[in-house]
């Protein structure tokens, strides 16, 4: 399945390979269910199978190089925890770029509920997330734990109804 | 940069436009609103069968050197030549 060959790629060619067993100080290895050791090791939930071709990719580009784990552990976390999660420069009341809201005013007229996190207020998470989502800039989409895309990508998809497609998906799952 | 962009994508059509002055005073831009903010269009075929997300990422990591040195956003129109209708 080309999920678990690109996860295989990936422990081959990659630095940042943590085993269950050699990392006992790790908090997140102790909550994780044994029987899970394949999720642990991508550092991200395995669901690729049921993604589009594209995040899965993203996925894979994602394990980039000077990322902690416990900074990745947390951002994982932090893309789960709504449906729609916009890292952007400000709040959504207080947007401090034409960008991110451009963004915001995208997201609230399609009426759905969303997570905001300024990036400016806590520097680390700002380079945590450049890392995470191999993406330098600001704002960044995440759709249901993915990433979706920064600004331009998040207009387009919304002209061409791809975005509103998405987050019904997002939504209904 | 232009030539990075041109080379690298083998594009058909590259426009680039320094919009700086519109961001100047924004939080993040310090002293200088010069090369900080450019509009990309590229149109090139090897944009074929990729999504959004990966063009852009192409052309994000052609510029990682003027990322790091001062170029603080890029808007960016990736098309295929069939896309843009050309």
């Amino acid at each position: 399945m080309a999920a678990s060959a690109s996860a295989a790629r990936l422990l081959a060619g990659d630095s940042l390979t943590i085993h269950v067993s050699s990392r006992p100080q790790l908090a997140m290895v102790s909550a994780l269910p044994r029987s899970s050791p394949p999720t642990w090791r991508l550092g991200r939930p395995v669901r690729l199978s049921t993604s589009s071709p594209h995040a899965r990719s993203v996925r894979c580009l994602a394990a980039g190089g000077g990322l902690a784990p416990e900074m990745r552990a947390t951002l994982d976390k932090v893309v789960a925890s709504h449906k729609v999660v916009l890292f952007m420069k400000g709040t959504k009341d207080f947007p401090q770029c034409g960008f991110s809201h451009t963004v915001v005013q995208i997201l609230r007229s399609l009426d759905v509920p969303f997570e905001t996190l300024d990036v400016l207020a806590n520097e680390a998470l700002r380079q945590g997330l450049k890392d995470y989502s191999r993406w330098p800039t600001f704002p960044q989409l995440y759709i249901d734990g993915e990433f979706f895309g920064g600004c331009d990508i998040t207009v387009e998809a919304y002209k061409s109804g791809e975005l509103q497609e998405t987050l019904e998906k997002a939504m209904c799952s | 940069m232009r030539q990075k962009l041109q080379s690298a994508l083998e594009a058909s059509a590259l426009e680039i436009e320094d919009v700086s002055y519109q961001h100047a005073g924004h939080a993040a831009v310090k002293d200088n609103a010069n090369e900080t903010h450019f509009n990309i269009r590229v149109i090139s075929s090897k944009f074929e069968g990729q999504s959004l997300v990966k063009r852009h990422r192409m052309v994000y990591g052609l510029l990682t050197d003027e990322l790091n040195s001062g170029l603080h956003a890029i808007s960016i129109v990736a098309k295929t030549p069939t896309e843009s209708g050309s």
